[in-house]
């Protein structure tokens, strides 16, 4: 859901009042807590491209805050029903066919989601792009270029992280990872700016490891809504995992 | 002709000396026989336990897929490459196999395992694993969709014969694999190999990994196990003819870290061997040296009564040949009940020693032609050795003081 | 004392004779000493290779710990298991270990793998994680240090200092829990699976990332003298296997091992007992011959009164006086050249044991008991081999010897 976070981080139009590092954290910091508390959901399409396969899958997705989150595939007819269910720092997956909620173990918690180049990882960690990194602001006439390096002990693998936000829209445009040698290792891409429930948002978000070649993720979200009736904590439970729907 | 007679004569004539020195004879052919066929049994012995068991002699695979295994790279045409292994008359036996890693679950337990699809009749020509199935059944049709766990997995799940087993795993096109299994057999124990695996029929394997007919692995069984590496480039060489990203590895490059501890033991025994070689040479040395060396005497009356030193030096050549033929005849004779135990019954270990699930209890010889040429070769260059020098040298000395000797 | 005047100059007569018999004696001593050395050598170095580079001569750990290696099964108070361990005088060095499966992570890549927490110096005296360092430097305790195989850092993608991240679980809760590591050193123990699976970082941080005050998985040790890590009923074992805590040695946590060593030494003390049956076959030999060759004067001296007795005296002494300086001579032989192997090695090439290569060559042992025991079996031996020509000589008719001629 880093992803998400990501895309809300810049949904206000607050302006910035100049570049410096202390007003970017501002503004993270501010749009951090803006999202905290959110709920969300959603229904979403994930293609899946390696060399050896294409996959499309379309999901329902929903959210609370940072901690909880159930997603579950709609489509192939052969995954319909598959969810999984995040809380806090715990993850489930649940399998119709089979009638079983497994736990997932760590061994595969950093492994890629549903086959995808997103992690489970990526799904869990909580943002602490502020309190972890060391942010730099550049701007030119379009773009606001944030460059994120992480402390000395920061744990992540990354060197640096590039952002790369639209100034008009205040919407990302891409982020790009870096290894500690200044090598582009993944890259993620907004794009498809659309309007969801009076919010406006980059509908599609493709990640391509860069290191793998003929590897690429992309999501489009059909439907957005924030803070959408009917969800508590109760839609957070292994019971629910296994509901009909 | 007539050294012949003369030789022959002599033997039987001197029957102690003759009976003597062929004792040591007959027993270092016997010994040395025996030796060399123990050793090389057990050699054999160990690769045949290891290579039936389920690495076979030879394996086939796409591309790089044993150092770098990926559920993609399959064998897709099969028609074309079972043809091929048909066609080879060196080849005893092939079987397909599918493999995944994936996650089983049974009661609130997760482990990893690796899922293996066989195909019930062709595994059971190729490897062990129907004898290794300990507990329950194996598989009667080609098509059950059952699972036999390794009993590693039985243990750490907690679960039987008659129990499900769910397996998690990513399919060829990206999907989800998810299904469950009943479990119909418990296959070899804790320290087998495949405590860990999940063993399903090929057609099931292939449906849940959403693989179509497409395998990851051939094994073969060849009929004269020394030569696999021979036969391996053969058909290496005619596959390569349609499909050039195909694979053939003798067992030797598939685990290359048993067949270097294999040969890292072999030469050690080799060493020991060689000493033992050198014994019997020195036994023979011994003895057929003090035979010629005490008939100094009789030669020289021969000498005497006019032969030429040749005569004398063909004449202890061919009594010493005579003999020594003779001896193998008579060690032979001895060796048919010998080796026929060796091959057959062999040493029982003090303690039946476990193996990978499978128990060890005898070491048996093994007839190969080194095992059996090599003592013959030695044996008769020794004796042909040690004859030379005291041949010349009883011929060379003169009549006269040859009979003052003793 | 006259008998062995006596005895003494017989053999001189024939001086070829005994010389070629002594030199066979010889021989078969230095041999048999050789091949014990070699034996032995190549025994402990096997058994050396499996337990000091990594899992230890003997283990202690929560009984159930070796089924699953499941992480939430610890040594929770190790303090008084350590007080034991120090207190036996026996032990040589301790060193405690976390166990944990996890994650490992760089920008490139991520694998499945065993993160070791070990203590660096304690670990200096028991396993060999130090040597096998081929790049960076060995642990010193600081936090962020992380060693991993050549095999992991090929499939992540590192050089040294890299960023790697560590995903585990934790003991109890099962919240994963992850921290920064930094690649401090590159190891290659040779053999694929230790290479491609293990990672090695400091215990302390271990402790911590597992969220363990001061619990540790296994305590690895090591004996002053390894022949006492197998001996299962060893005070060590004895004492600390109770309540949930065993303690055993490596014979039982690696038991696929030491079948293999336990055939191998099988086979071998076959080859010995074959060396012996040459050996005496050639002191038969030699006996039967001296007698025979003195049955002229045997048939004398019996005629003029000497009884069997003595002629039986006689001949064990000529056979004892052969065997002693057999075995002065051979002893010194076998003394030479295992020494001169014990440092060199044998000249068999390079020697592997699982993927991992010995340390130089294989070296013979010298051991006291080789210059004690083999000598006696070998004065034992030739006695034997004595006694049925000694008989013979002894019931030679004096009648029928003194018509013989040679």
């Amino acid at each position: 859901m880093q992803f998400l976070l990501i895309c809300l981080l810049f949904i206000t139009t607050t302006s910035f009042a100049d570049d410096s590092t202390k007003q970017a954290t501002d503004i993270i910091t501010e749009m951090e807590k803006l999202y905290r508390g959110n709920a969300s959901r959603s229904t979403l399409t994930m293609t899946i491209q390696t060399p050896n396969f294409e996959r499309h899958l379309t999901m329902t997705g929903e959210s609370m805050g940072q901690d909880y989150g159930f997603f579950r595939i709609l489509s192939p007819k052969k995954d319909r029903g598959i969810a999984t269910l995040k809380r806090e720092k715990e993850m489930w997956n649940y399998f119709p066919k089979i009638n079983k909620v497994i736990k997932v173990p760590p061994s595969m918690m950093t492994g890629s989601w549903m086959g995808s180049d997103f992690t489970n990882d990526d799904l869990l960690r909580e943002s602490e792009l502020v309190e972890a990194y060391d942010l730099e602001l550049e701007e030119t006439d379009t773009q606001y270029v944030i460059m994120l390096t992480p402390r000395e002990d920061t744990v992540t693998v990354w060197g640096k992280i590039e952002y790369v936000v639209d100034k008009k829209e205040m919407l990302p445009l891409s982020q790009t990872f870096y290894n500690e040698r200044g090598v582009k290792i993944r890259v993620m891409k907004f794009g498809e700016i659309t309007q969801f429930e009076g919010v406006r948002l980059p509908s599609s978000i493709t990640v391509t490891p860069l290191n793998k070649q003929g590897h690429s993720t992309a999501i489009v979200y059909d439907n957005l809504d924030f803070d959408p009736d009917n969800i508590s904590e109760q839609t957070f439970t292994l019971r629910n995992l296994k509901s009909r729907f | 002709m007539m050294l012949f007679k003369l030789a022959f004569r002599n033997i039987l004539r001197q029957r102690r000396r003759s009976l003597l020195t062929g004792l040591t004879i007959v027993g270092g052919f016997v010994l040395c026989t025996f030796t060399f066929s123990l050793v090389e049994g057990a050699w054999g012995n160990a690769v045949d336990f290891y290579t039936l068991d389920s690495i076979g002699h030879i394996q086939v695979h796409w591309a790089d897929y044993e150092r770098k295994p990926k559920v993609h790279k399959t064998i897709n045409d099969r028609r074309l490459v079972e043809q091929t292994f048909s066609a080879n008359d060196d080849v005893q036996a092939f079987a397909p196999r599918v493999y995944s890693p994936a996650l089983a679950y049974a009661g609130t337990k997760t482990i990893p395992v690796t899922v293996i699809g066989v195909d019930p009749d062709l595994e059971a020509k190729v490897s062990r694993l129907k004898e290794k199935t300990k507990i329950g059944q194996y598989y009667n049709n080609a098509h059950m969709r059952t699972a036999m766990i390794g009993a590693g997995i039985a243990k750490s799940l907690a679960i039987d014969v008659g129990d499900e087993i769910a397996l998690i795993s990513q399919g060829a096109d990206g999907s989800i694999a998810n299904d469950l299994y009943p479990v119909t057999a418990i296959v070899g124990n804790k320290s087998s190999t495949d405590s860990r695996v999940v063993y399903l029929s090929l057609t099931t394997a292939q449906e849940f990994l959403s693989l179509g007919e497409s395998v990851h692995e051939y094994v073969l069984l060849v009929r004269a196990p020394n030569d696999n590496e021979v036969v391996a480039k053969a058909l290496e060489t005619a596959l390569h003819l349609k499909i050039p990203e195909i694979t053939v590895s003798p067992w030797q490059v598939i685990d290359e870290t048993f067949y270097r501890t294999m040969q890292s033991d072999k030469r050690a025994n080799r060493f020991i061997l060689g000493i033992l070689i050198f014994i019997i040479f020195i036994g023979v040395l011994n003895t057929v040296l003090m035979s010629v060396l005490e008939r100094t005497r009789e030669f020289g009356v021969i000498r005497a009564i006019g032969s030429r030193p040749s005569t004398i030096v063909q004449l202890i050549f061919i009594e010493t040949m005579m003999l020594t033929t003779l001896c193998l005849l008579v060690s032979i004779i001895l060796l048919v009940p010998i080796l026929a135990w060796l091959v057959n019954v062999g040493f029982s270990l003090p303690e039946p020693v476990d193996l990978g699930g499978m128990t060890f209890s005898q070491i048996r010889g093994g007839v190969t032609p080194l095992a059996l040429l090599a003592p013959v070769a030695y044996i008769y260059s020794f004796t042909v050795l040690v004859t030379i020098l005291p041949a010349i040298r009883a011929a060379s000395v003169t009549p006269k003081t040859a009979m003052g000797s003793h | 004392m006259l008998f062995l005047k006596l005895a003494w100059r017989n053999l001189f007569r024939n001086t070829r004779r005994t010389l070629l018999t002594v030199m066979l004696i010889s021989c078969s001593l230095a041999a048999l000493i050789i091949t014990d050395g070699t034996v032995v050598g190549l025994v402990e170095m096997m058994e050396n290779t499996i337990t000091r580079t990594l899992t230890g001569e003997g283990q202690i750990h929560h009984k159930n710990f070796m089924d699953d290696f499941d992480s939430d099964l610890m040594i929770n108070n190790p303090d008084s298991v350590i007080d034991a361990i120090k207190a036996n005088s026996d032990v040589m060095a301790y060193a405690p270990r976390i166990m944990i499966g996890g994650m490992i992570a760089s920008s490139y890549n991520m694998t499945g793998g065993l993160i070791y927490g070990v203590h660096p110096e304690r670990e200096l005296n028991v396993s060999r994680i130090k040597d096998a360092l081929i790049a960076g430097e060995y642990l010193s305790g600081t936090d962020l240090q992380i060693l991993m195989g050549k095999g992991m850092a090929e499939l992540l993608d590192v050089t040294l200092q890299d960023r790697i991240v560590v995903t585990v679980a934790q003991i109890g809760t099962g919240e994963t829990r992850q921290e920064l590591f930094r690649l401090s050193g590159i190891l290659e123990f040779g053999s694929r699976e230790m290479d491609e699976r293990f990672a090695f970082i400091n215990l302390a941080t271990a402790q911590r990332l597992v969220a363990t005050e001061d619990g540790v998985h296994q305590i690895v040790v090591r004996f002053h003298d390894p022949a006492l890590a197998k001996n299962r009923e060893h005070s060590l074992y004895k004492s600390l296997t109770h309540g949930d805590i065993e303690a055993m040695s490596w014979l039982d946590f690696n038991p696929s091992i030491s079948s293999v060593i336990q055939i191998s030494n099988f086979v071998t003390v076959i080859l010995g007992v074959v060396l012996f049956f040459i050996a005496s076959l050639g002191v038969i030999n030699s006996l039967f011959m001296s007698i025979y060759e003195r049955i002229h004067e045997f048939g004398i001296a019996k005629a003029v009164g000497t009884t069997p007795g003595n002629i039986i005296q006689l001949v064990m002494l000529e056979a004892l006086i052969i065997a002693v300086v057999s075995c002065i001579l051979g002893g010194i032989l076998g003394y030479l050249s295992s020494s001169w192997f014990s440092v060199h090695g044998l000249p068999i090439g390079e020697f592997e044991v699982s993927g991992i290569a010995i340390d130089g060559s294989i070296k013979t042992k010298v051991l006291a008991q080789q210059f004690i025991l083999f000598p006696a079996y070998i004065v034992l031996l030739t006695l034997a081999a004595a006694l049925y020509p000694a008989l013979f000589a002894s019931r030679i008719v004096p009648a029928v010897a003194l018509q013989r001629s040679l």
